[in-house]
This record gives structure tokens, C-alpha cells and sequence, in this order.
């Protein structure tokens, strides 16, 4: 198993396409940190301008852990697109090569060979994430240092004091990857049932595109919907910088989270176990 | 006889009552004995829409304007020093003041000093003093700003009260509605709130500031006055 799981790791990261997200966090990262770096201070003076009014604002606004916050946001839904281009193709890019055929006649089963690549697939998201936290947070402390976190709300400001906040972004990072899960263990599951890899990756984005609009417009016909749509979940790591922490909303969006995994891989499961293959 | 009374004892019942001047010159001069002080300091927050924890940190004062308060993470402060109030009726030909009648504050009666600076190119254009009459402490400041609008300071005295020292000082300050785009804030799939009238009606945040550890009229080094980074 373990065998198989080296093999389907090499494979991903020989593919050219696996590092298109690397190379794209890098680039934001880096891109919002200077940014950040040059002209923040405005930023900052912009959120605060109402409560500049009336106090004097004392003390490090801009630190790495507000700038790690911001790109966290920003990067909330390229992430999930990106996963989706590595995991959409796991199944469906070795159909349209032609090797699946050949890759079932080793003596793995079926199950074996779906589950060395989903654990393949959540290694990269893994990687991926770590990519990300490292660049983020760490690129932000150095270049910015340490200090209390401006977690910004369109209605409010919660300040969480340095020593509260490296323990809520593990924990985040943490939620994230659960987050993410969930979409590598759909794109799986679509590119169980095609034969061409551009399908899964395509349908998958446009699921969480679709997904994510309906989330995001406050319409009332769509409240009814909201909870059961798995994107509306994937937010959920934004709840650990509340204080306090609504622990029901987030363990319920955790589990709601790891149904779906479950549903997804099930799904995936027992269609490629009955496939017919013939590439 | 009791024309010859009232002729002898109405210079002394004018004196308490038409004096402000005096009264706040002699809360000036308890405060002049201060050049300088650092003291340890518990800054508590109450301003809506702002989530901020208790902080401890150091203040520092010199004489006469520079006031700094070093701590470990973000504080929100009151524009003006807290010794604002003071520091703008120092001059006594520089306002008018008014006596406003007397109130019990904290069990201790005190008599009410309105004050109107005399120069027009001051930031303040009201400030209302309350005094107490037996120490000249100042209990309550009530400031109306061009650029602030009302600012009210409440203090409480304990072992420094022969300076003018307090061991809390409270501000009530004017408050807009903290509001930012929800674009800015990147708050996806997060339901608009409907505005509560009762939300509309606080408009003011407090700050209170817990001085303990006070030294006194030792040197300070200039340095800690400087700011520190945003």
C-alpha cells in the first residue's frame, strides 16, 4: 500500500501542472506582502478611519499576523481551484493516457489503487496548505513582526492580543485542510466517472464557483440552501479568530465537512470498483 | 443687626460661590507638584464594535504636556491627554468661567465650573468642571471639542489625591458606527444584519485607565516619550 502510495505521490509531482499552485501561492503571497509592505499603512488608516475620529490608535497594526489574515482571505477561493486541478485528474488523466487499464492489472485491488490516490491527493493539499502557512505567516512575521491581530468584520473589529493567535491559525490551517479535503475527495469522485481529465477539473471548479455565489448573495430563497452546501462550510476556520469561539457552529461544520469526504469517497468508491474500463 | 451680619459674612458665602477661578486654580496647584511620574497602568476597553481585551502596560508623564503609555499590544486612546483639561485653564486670563451650581459625585459634594475659553483658535469650546469643595479635586470634566464633539473624563482618587493624581480615570467618548465594506472585510457567505434602533442609540465607547505604582518626581529619560511604530 505504502508502495503504491510513493508511486501515486511521484506521479503527481513529476506532472508539470502540480506546481502551477505552488507557483501561484508564491506569487500572491508575495505579491500582497509587498504590497502590504509599501503601502499598508493606508490600508490600515482607510479600516480605522471612523474610529480614528475619535482615539488615537496605539501600537504594531500591521504586523505578520494581520498580513498572514488578509492573504488567508484573499487566497480562500483560488485554494480549493487549485486542489481541483491536481485531484480532478487523478483517475480521469490516467484514462484519457491510457494506463488505467494497465495500472488495475497489478495485483492491487481496486480500492487499494482509489485509496493510495486519494491519500496522494491529500498529501499534495497538505503540502499545498503548508506552502501556503509557512509563506504566509512566516514571510508575514519576518517581514512585519509580531503583535495583536486586527481581525476585520464588516460591522466590527475584533483585536486578539499576540499571545491568543498562533494556536487559532494551526487550528485554522488545520480546519482549512479539512476544507480542502473535501474538494480533492469530490474532484475524485468526478473523475471517476469521465474518461478525459480537463472534465473533473472544470466541473469541479464550476461547482464551487456556483457553490460559492449562492453563499455569498444574501437572497432569502437562498438561505434554505446555504447550510447544506459544503462551501458554506469551508469558511469555517474564519469562526476560530471569534472571541469566544462558537464551538457548536464549528464542530458542526467539521463534521457536515467530513460527511461529505466520507459521501464523496464512498461514491467514488463503489463506482470505480464497478467501471467498466476500457483505456 | 442683621444687615451688620449679612455685610460681614457676604464677602465669604460670595467667595464660595463666585469664585470658580480660585477653585480651579487651586486643582491646578495640587497638579503642579507633579514634574514628572511613571506608574503601572490597566487600560479597559468599551467601545462599540471594537472586541479589545484588558491590557496592562507603564505610563510615563513630564511636565507639561508629554504623556506616553507603553504596552505589549494595541490600545485605543482618548486624542487628548488626560490631563487636558488642565492643561487649558493653566492661564486663568485665558477663560471665562461661570459657576453652574453643585452636585454629589462619588458622596463627595461638588461644585459644577463652566468654562469658556476667552481665545477663539482653541480646539475647546465648552469644558464643565466638576470640583470637589473640600480637597479641589477635580471628580468630572466634561469637554466639548471642534474635533472631538463631547468628551467626558471621570476620575477617582486614592493615595495620590494631595498631587491630583487619580487611581482611575474614565473617558466617555463619541463614537461613530464602525462600518467597512464587505468586500474589504471578505466576509463570504456571512448574512447581513439588520440594523438594531437600540444599536443606533450607543454612540459612545469608554476607556477606563487604572494607575497604580505611582513614582513620583523622578527623572525620565526623553527617550520613552518617543513613538512607537503603527
Amino acid at each position: 500500500m505504502f508502495r503504491l502510495l510513493r508511486v501515486e505521490l511521484f506521479k503527481i509531482f513529476s506532472k508539470p501542472r502540480s506546481y502551477i499552485g505552488f507557483l501561484a501561492i508564491a506569487a500572491i503571497v508575495m505579491l500582497l506582502e509587498i504590497a502590504l509592505y509599501i503601502d499598508g499603512k493606508s490600508y490600515i488608516s482607510f479600516i480605522l478611519q471612523s474610529l480614528e475620529q475619535s482615539f488615537a490608535v496605539q501600537g504594531n497594526l500591521l504586523n505578520g499576523y494581520l498580513v498572514c489574515f488578509i492573504i488567508l482571505q484573499t487566497l480562500i477561493v483560488q485554494m480549493p481551484l487549485l486542489v481541483a486541478l491536481v485531484t480532478g485528474d487523478l483517475i480521469s488523466g490516467e484514462a484519457a493516457s491510457g494506463t488505467l487499464r494497465l495500472m488495475l492489472s497489478r495485483p492491487f485491488s481496486r480500492t487499494q489503487i482509489l485509496t493510495a490516490k486519494f491519500a496522494a491527493g491529500s498529501a499534495y493539499t497538505f503540502v499545498l496548505l503548508l506552502c501556503l502557512g509557512v509563506l504566509a505567516l512566516g514571510g508575514g512575521v519576518l517581514l512585519f513582526g509580531e503583535g495583536d491581530l486586527i481581525v476585520l468584520k464588516s460591522d466590527s473589529l475584533v483585536i486578539l492580543r499576540s499571545n491568543d493567535v498562533l494556536w487559532r491559525y494551526m487550528a485554522a490551517l488545520s480546519l482549512a485542510f479539512v476544507s480542502l479535503l473535501t474538494v480533492a475527495s469530490f474532484a475524485l469522485m468526478l473523475s471517476c466517472f469521465t474518461d478525459n481529465s480537463i472534465g473533473p477539473i472544470v466541473s469541479s471548479m464550476a461547482v464551487i464557483i456556483l457553490f460559492t455565489i449562492i453563499g455569498t448573495l444574501d437572497v432569502p430563497l437562498f438561505d434554505k440552501i446555504k447550510p447544506f452546501l459544503f462551501t458554506t462550510h469551508m469558511i469555517i476556520w474564519r469562526n476560530l479568530f471569534d472571541n469566544p469561539i462558537d464551538k457548536l457552529q464549528v464542530y458542526t461544520s467539521v463534521a457536515v465537512l467530513i460527511f461529505h469526504i466520507v459521501l464523496f469517497y464512498t461514491i467514488a468508491l463503489i463506482h470505480f470498483n464497478r467501471k467498466d474500463i476500457y483505456t | 443687626m442683621r444687615y451688620i451680619f449679612l455685610l460681614f459674612f457676604f464677602p465669604f458665602l460670595v467667595h464660595a460661590q463666585s469664585n470658580p477661578k480660585q477653585l480651579i486654580e487651586a486643582a491646578n496647584q495640587r497638579f503642579a507638584k507633579v514634574i514628572s511620574y511613571s506608574a503601572a497602568i490597566n487600560l479597559n476597553f468599551q467601545i462599540p464594535g471594537v472586541q479589545l481585551e484588558p491590557i496592562n502596560g507603564k505610563v510615563y508623564y513630564k511636565k507639561p504636556t508629554k504623556f506616553r503609555i507603553h504596552s505589549k499590544g494595541i490600545i485605543f486612546l482618548p486624542k487628548q491627554n488626560p490631563y487636558y483639561a488642565l492643561q487649558s485653564v493653566r492661564d486663568t486670563n485665558s477663560f471665562t468661567a461661570v459657576p453652574s451650581g453643585s452636585e454629589i459625585l462619588n458622596g463627595k459634594s461638588t461644585t459644577i465650573i463652566s468654562v469658556i475659553p476667552t481665545a477663539n483658535s482653541d480646539d475647546l469650546i465648552l469644558a464643565k468642571f466638576w470640583i470637589e469643595d473640600a480637597r479641589q479635586l477635580i471628580h468630572k470634566v466634561q469637554l466639548t471639542t471642534k474635533t472631538n464633539g463631547t468628551i467626558t473624563v471621570e476620575q477617582s482618587f486614592g493615595l495620590f489625591a494631595n498631587y491630583g493624581l487619580p487611581d482611575v480615570i474614565k473617558f466617555v467618548v463619541d463614537v461613530a458606527k464602525f462600518k467597512i465594506p464587505k468586500v474589504v472585510a471578505m466576509e463570504l457567505n456571512s448574512k447581513s444584519k439588520k440594523t438594531d434602533p437600540e444599536n443606533l442609540q450607543k454612540g459612545t465607547g469608554e476607556i477606563t485607565l487604572k494607575f497604580s505604582n505611582y513614582i513620583l518626581n523622578k527623572q525620565l529619560d526623553e527617550s520613552v516619550f518617543e513613538e512607537t511604530k503603527k
